[in-house]
This record gives C-alpha cells, structure tokens and sequence, in this order.
C-alpha cells in the first residue's frame, strides 16, 4: 500500500509538472516520453524579487523555465554598472548554459519579480541528451529557437535603431 | 446631303498653310515683340545653341549646326541660310516657365513673436517662345501634367505657361542622341503650339494651331504655300525620322525595367556615373525641387526660395541626423532611370522622357540611356492608371503653442490651436508641414487630433526640430495641414488590432489609440506595443498606464537596454507578441518605427498569421513639399508624403525594404 500511495503521489507530482510545461511555449507539446524524462529531471522554486539567479561566470547547473515573474540578465559594465541585455518572461528559458560547455553562465540572472521557476538538472540534462536521441530530437530544437530569438533581438539591439 | 458635304471638301483644299519668304523672318520676330512679348530662341553662346532673347534674325543661329553624341557637343558651319538646321542644345524652356530659382514667399516675425507668412507673385513678362521642337513640346505638356493635373498646382509655373506662345519649327535636322521617334514625341509636331514653322531652302511653311496663333498667322498677310514646298517639308520630316530611326523598345518597357530593380547592371554604370545631375539639369521634364531659407541677420524676415534639385545629388534623399535611403550612385541612377521610364508613368500616365537626348549629350562620361534601357531591360504590354489623389488643398495657417509638454530629454509634446473656427479634429491628414520664418519647415506627425487643433510631439535631431522642440507657450508658428493619407482605423471595425509604435513611430499611432478609445465597442481586442531605446525614452508614460489600467487593452511596453533600476521588460518589440496568445488571423496591424524595426515587425505579424493586407506601415522619407510636387520624397512609384506615408503591405510590394530605393 505504501508502494503505491508513493507511485500515486510520484504520478501527481509528474502530472503536475507535465501540466506546468505545456503552460510554457518551451516546453507544450512535447512527446510524453520526453515530458516524463524532462519532469525526472526538475525541480520547482519560487524566489523572492531581488534574488540572484546566476552568476556570470559560475557553473550554470540547472536551466530554468520561468513560470511566472520576470528575470532579468545583466552583465556588469564598468563605468556604467549593471546593464541589463534581456528580461525573460514567462515561457522562456534561462541558464541554457548548462547545455553548452564550459556550463559557465554567461550573464548574471536577478529576479526583478517574484518568480516561479521550473528547474532542469543541468549535468542529469546531458546525460538524458546523450543517452536520449528521441529526447535529443525534441528538445534540441526547442533551445535552438529559444537561442535563435535570442539572437535575433540582439543583433537588433545592437543596430540601435532608436538612437535616431 | 452627303454629295453637298463632299462638295464642300472638295470646295475647300486650302490646308491653312502660307508661305513666308526667309526675307521677310523679321517680319515674324517684330511681329510676335510687337504685341509686348519678349522672344525668346536660339542663339549662339558659349559654344553651344542655347535660348536667349532674339530681336533679330542675326540673333538666330544662321547657318550653324551641332553635330551630337554621347558626352560630345560641337559646333558645324553648314554654309546655308537655315535658321532652326540643329537638334536640341543643352537649355531646354523650362528653365522660362519653372525657373531654376525662385522665391516663393516671405515670412515676418515681429517685436513681439508673431509671425506672418505671405506668398511672392512675381511679374510674369509675356513671351514668345520661338522654335520649339515637337519633343519640347511634348516636355511641355509632361510638365503640364505634374505641375498642374493633380489636386495641388503650381500657379506660378501656370502663369509662365499662360504667357508663353509657343512658335514650334518643325525638325529636319535630328542629332546623334535624339530617340523622340521611340518615345512617341516627334520629330512631327503634333499639338500644343500657337504657330508651327517648317523650315525649307527658301523659306517658311507657317500654320497656326490655336486661334492666338491664327491671328499672327493672318497679320503677316502670307500667300498659300505651293503643293511642291508643302512636299517639300514633308519630306525633309520623313527624312529625319528615317535618321533617327527607333532605338528604344519601348513597348512594355514600365514592366520590364521595374521587374530589373535587382540587374547588376545599375552597379556597372554607377562605376561610369559621377552623379554631376548634368542629365537632370539638361533634362527638360525633371521637376524636382528643394526649397531653403535666406534670412536677414536680424532674423525677422525669411525669404522662402526654391531650386532646381537633382535625384542624384546624395542629399536629396537625406533625412535628419545623416540618413539616407539612397546612398549609392547605383541607387540614384536606378531612381532616376526607372522614374522616367517607368514609376513616372504609374504617377502622371505619360513618361518622364521625351526623347530629346540631351542626358546623353551632356554626360561627361557619355552614359547613353538608349543603350542602358535594351541591356537592362531587353520587350511587353503595359497597362497604367493615374494615381487618384487626395482633392483636398493644404492650408498654411498660423497656429499658437499652448502648451509644451516634456517627454524625454530630447521630445516635447505641443499643444497646438488656431483661431480659425474650423473643426481640426474631423480632417484626416496624417502630418502636418510647420514652418517658422528662417528656418524653413519640417513634416510632423499628428500625435494626437484636437477640435482646436492638434498635438505634435517633436524630438530635436536637426536646427529645424531644434527649434520647434523650443518654442514656448504663446509662441507662434505656421503650419500647412494636413498632409498626407493616415491609418485606415475604420478599416479595423470589428478586428482586434495590433499596435505596435517604435521609438518616434508611437506618436503617428497614438490618434489610432485615441480613436479606438473613443468607439471602443467597434473593435475587438486591442494590444498597444511600444519599444524604445531606454526607458527614459519612453513616451506617453502616464498615458500608457492608464490604458493599461483600463482593462479592455493590453499594453506592452519594452526597451532596448536599461540600467538596474529598471523593472519592466528589456528586448525587442517583436518580443512583446512573438509568443503572445492572441489570434492574428482576425487582426489587423498598425506598425511604425525605424524601417529596420518595421520589417523585424511585420515578420513577426505575419508568423502570427496577419496578411499583408491587414497590415499597415508608415514610411520615412525626406518630405519638403508635402504635396507630392518637389520629388524628393519618391519611392518607386509612390510619392511618400501624397500616397502615404501610410500604406499597406500589399501596396507597397516589393518596394518595401528594398535598398536603396
């Protein structure tokens, strides 16, 4: 009995993941196999506005799927402070750096908002991509495009288009 | 009866022609000064026939001819009597009734700050224009066509043409550049002239061609001309157009060289090119102007002046703080080229080309366009239609600044209003032209409509938007309102609508919001998008929160790039919509921005499932006239500030985010 008010309770947390992915534009509608690995591989935190995420230049072991509030990645400048590149909103990801070796974040992540984080296991990500190549196919994509937006808007910013 | 109608034919063979002995020219040039007319026709300076004053035959180039060619001009002795035995020289007679320079009004600013404006009417002088070729006359009517067929007129242009009679000489002589045969303009005449001469070895075919000219015609008192010189002419007319022969296809040429935007070809030429606007000089269509202000010192008088300008001089499409849509050579001669033979025929239903050939004679480099148009764009079928224009006249009034608002460091907000009773709310321009006496006048976007008058917001990026940002409450200023074709808001009745204003683009779109707002239950759901630099760039901040408290709008906004005191969104404002969850495909978008953001934009309306047709864009171009007269505002076949500046995506085509066009 115990057993499976375990596996019961395992299934709703699943569940409840499962649903909270498809509620993000990175993770819906990802095959169920994938989700349950994905789901394996998570955890949930909230944090209060202010906190620091990531710092740059630290190992960057989880990639976070914003679930609600805003995070916002800042470098430092000198002579001007902390510049922030990029705010992500809810759906998109951050941390991706934990995908790409040296897994050292490259910006420092600060919640502006009180947020609500799902969190991937970074070095149990890289395993499951390389063990998985169905999970591989599906998700790889997904970062893919995440990156690919990323770059877009910065190569727009840098035009600076505003300026006149 | 139908034999009485024969007979009557038959009765009647006079063709209205005498003859006048080359003896008795003068007769004709007193004639035509007698009535009080200076007369103007070719004479010999500077190496060249060019048109200056003749009092006497002697003025008349006797005897002389020109041989032509690309970039080649030279003098010949034929060792004859001939008056009028040469083609076309480097002046044209537009110079005579669109005067390289003119001023157009003044402007006063008294002790106390207000400012008048008033037009210059200038004396015209009455003219006879003597030998003039029929491809002359057919730059005539071409410029009668742009500068006096559409909704707004030159009038000083009108009252030179009205004080002009025309003396066309019939060509026999073609030179080596002359294409008039392929354009459809000569060598016959065929209109458009008061008298028409046809020179033979011992005189004069004369005829009249309006009831000015018959009058001339009857007070020379001439014998009928004999059916061998009436043959004579004739022939010598045949001969030239048999010379000149047919060295432009032009059937189908619209299509052919606008489907050639992209021929590596305008980048070989730009390689010969030097942009020196000889050809636009020497070209006796080529309308385009710019006006400047001269100031006294004082700065209380401001004489308005216009010019001649060239599409080829790199200013000409510049806009503020050194922007330029056509920076290449290659782009200018692509904008010239294909607005000639092409583009020009989209906006007037004639071609800007005559065939006169001076652009080839005159080329230092001998461009010859004959050649460039068969390699460029080597035959079909063109069916055009003139552009319907907006019928409503532009006034200039004077407006007062009652308030100035602060947006940013560099942006006020005006509070503009006029006295003049009219409902400004209700009339549907989108810019308005403001102008101050010395400092010429700026195109501003209506940021907001008021029943007194209007709202402008201003970022100072020039001397001229400099000013304007400074004027203070009370202070006076001129503006010729409104311009321009707006946002089709009635066309989003019952559509969600999508916003999105970039930087100096959110005002134009902040009367679309208004206008929304005041009828809101005619529209689906609304989502405002506004993206700046940083956020101390951001406009209407009171206001955008407000309607975001409202509930029944969603408003985005983000910036660029911010410091660590910043809370809202940073990114791109594609990023705003790009994964939103609304459903475009019942939407319709209103875009405004920096032309780079625009198409980063639409790329992303259009992922999300709006067509082309449902979204609206507004473009930048350096606008002077505002009234599609002065050219410089041209954008393929579109004149921005009279056919736009707003336009759809599917109207636009393939011109939008072209370069250099």
């Amino acid at each position: 009995m115990p057993e499976t008010e375990g596996s019961t309770a395992r299934t709703e947390h699943d569940a409840e993941f499962v649903a909270l992915l498809n509620a993000t534009w990175f993770g819906a509608n990802l095959p169920p196999e994938a989700q349950v690995r994905l789901v394996g591989l998570a955890r949930r935190y909230q944090a209060p506005a202010g906190t620091t995420l990531l710092t740059e230049g630290q190992l960057a072991n989880e990639i976070g799927i914003v679930l609600s509030g805003r995070v916002s990645l800042r470098t430092l400048v000198p002579e001007q402070g902390w510049v922030t590149i990029l705010t992500v909103e809810p759906g998109d990801i951050f941390g991706q750096s934990a995908l790409v070796p040296p897994y050292r974040s490259t910006s420092t992540v600060v919640a502006l908002q009180p947020v609500d984080v799902l969190a991937l296991d970074g070095p149990g990500l890289r395993a499951a991509l390389a063990a998985d190549h169905d999970l591989a196919a599906v998700l790889y994509p997904r970062v893919l495009q995440a990156l690919a937006r990323r770059l877009n808007a910065t190569r727009l910013q840098m035009l600076d288009l505003f300026a006149r | 009866m139908t034999s009485s109608a024969v007979t009557t034919v038959i009765a009647e063979p006079r063709s209205g022609t005498g003859f006048l002995p080359r003896a008795e020219f003068q007769h004709l040039i007193d004639l035509l000064a007698e009535d009080g007319r200076t007369v103007i026709g070719p004479t010999v300076s500077d190496g060249a026939i060019v048109y200056g004053e003749v009092r006497a035959v002697t003025d008349l180039p006797v005897g002389v001819g020109a041989e032509q060619s690309p970039g080649r001009y030279r003098l010949v002795d034929h060792h004859d009597a001939r008056y009028f035995a040469y083609a076309v020289g480097p002046t044209s007679w537009k110079r005579f009734v669109f005067p390289p320079t003119l001023e157009l009004a003044q402007s006063h600013r008294d002790e106390q700050g207000h400012v008048s404006f008033g037009p210059v009417r200038h004396e015209i002088p009455k003219m006879a224009f003597l030998g003039v070729r029929a491809c002359e006359l057919a730059a005539l009517g071409i410029e009668d066509r742009v500068l006096l067929g559409g909704p707004y007129t030159d009038e000083d242009f009108r009252r030179r043409r009205d004080n002009a009679l025309i003396v066309a000489v019939q060509c026999a002589e073609p030179g080596g550049t002359c294409f008039c045969t392929s354009m459809g303009t000569g060598p016959g005449v065929r209109g458009g002239h008061d008298v028409l001469l046809v020179e033979l070895a011992d005189g004069f075919l004369v005829s009249s061609g309006s009831e000015e000219g018959a009058a001339i015609v009857a007070r020379l008192g001439l014998a009928d001309a004999t059916a061998d010189q009436v043959v004579e002419g004739s022939d010598q007319l045949v001969a030239a157009r048999d010379r000149i022969g047919d060295p432009v296809v032009t059937a189908g040429l619209h299509d052919r060289l606008l489907a050639k935007l992209d021929s590596p070809r305008w980048a070989e030429i730009a390689e010969r090119c030097l942009a020196c606007t000889n050809c636009t000089a020497a070209c006796p269509t080529c309308f385009c102007t710019s006006v400047s202000q001269r100031s006294d010192l004082d700065g209380h008088t401001a004489v308005t002046e216009r010019r001649w300008d060239f599409c080829f001089t790199k200013g000409f499409s510049a806009v503020a703080l050194g922007g330029n849509f056509r920076p290449r050579v290659q782009d200018r001669y692509r904008q010239w080229l294909t607005h000639k033979f092409a583009t020009w025929i989209d906006q007037f239903g004639t071609s800007g080309c005559v065939g006169c050939g001076r652009c080839i004679t005159w080329c230092p480099v001998g461009i010859d366009v004959r050649e460039e148009l068969n390699l460029i764009a080597p035959p079909p079928v063109l069916g055009t239609e003139a552009q319907a224009a907006a019928a409503r006249a532009p006034r200039t009034s004077v407006f007062h600044v009652d308030a100035v608002r602060p947006e940013t460091h560099d942006t006020v907000t005006l509070t503009l209003s006029t006295p003049d009773g009219m409902d400004w709310s209700r009339l549907h321009g989108e810019f308005v032209m403001v102008s101050a006496p010395a400092i010429g006048s700026i195109p501003i976007s209506i940021s907001r409509r008021l029943p007194t008058g209007m709202e402008l917001t201003v970022r100072a990026v020039g001397p001229a938007s400099t000013f304007v940002t400074g004027l203070e409450r009370g202070a006076e200023v001129g503006l010729s309102a409104p311009l321009g074709h707006g946002w089709p808001v009635e066309a989003a009745h019952d559509h969600d609508v999508v916003i999105v204003g970039g930087g100096m683009g959110f005002p134009p779109l902040r009367p679309v919001v208004d206008e929304i707002l005041a009828h809101r239950a005619s529209f689906g759901d609304v989502h405002v998008y506004h993206g700046a630099r940083t956020p101390g760039d951001l406009l209407y901040k009171e206001e955008l929160a407000a309607w975001a408290s409202r509930g029944d709008l969603e408003v985005g906004v983000t910036v660029d790039r911010a410091d660590a005191t910043w809370l809202g969104r940073v990114g791109v404002v594609t990023q705003l919509f790009d994964h939103a969850r609304w459903d475009g495909t019942k939407a319709i978008a209103f875009v405004c921005g920096p032309e780079r953001m625009i198409q980063a934009t639409v790329s992303t309306l259009a992922a999300r499932g709006i067509t082309q047709d449902r979204i609206f864009i507004s473009m930048e171009r350096h606008m002077e006239c505002g009234v599609g007269l002065c050219g410089h505002c041209q954008m393929g076949p579109f004149f921005v500030c009279k056919d736009g500046p707003v336009f759809s995506l599917a109207q636009l085509g393939d011109v939008f985010g072209r370069e250099g066009i």
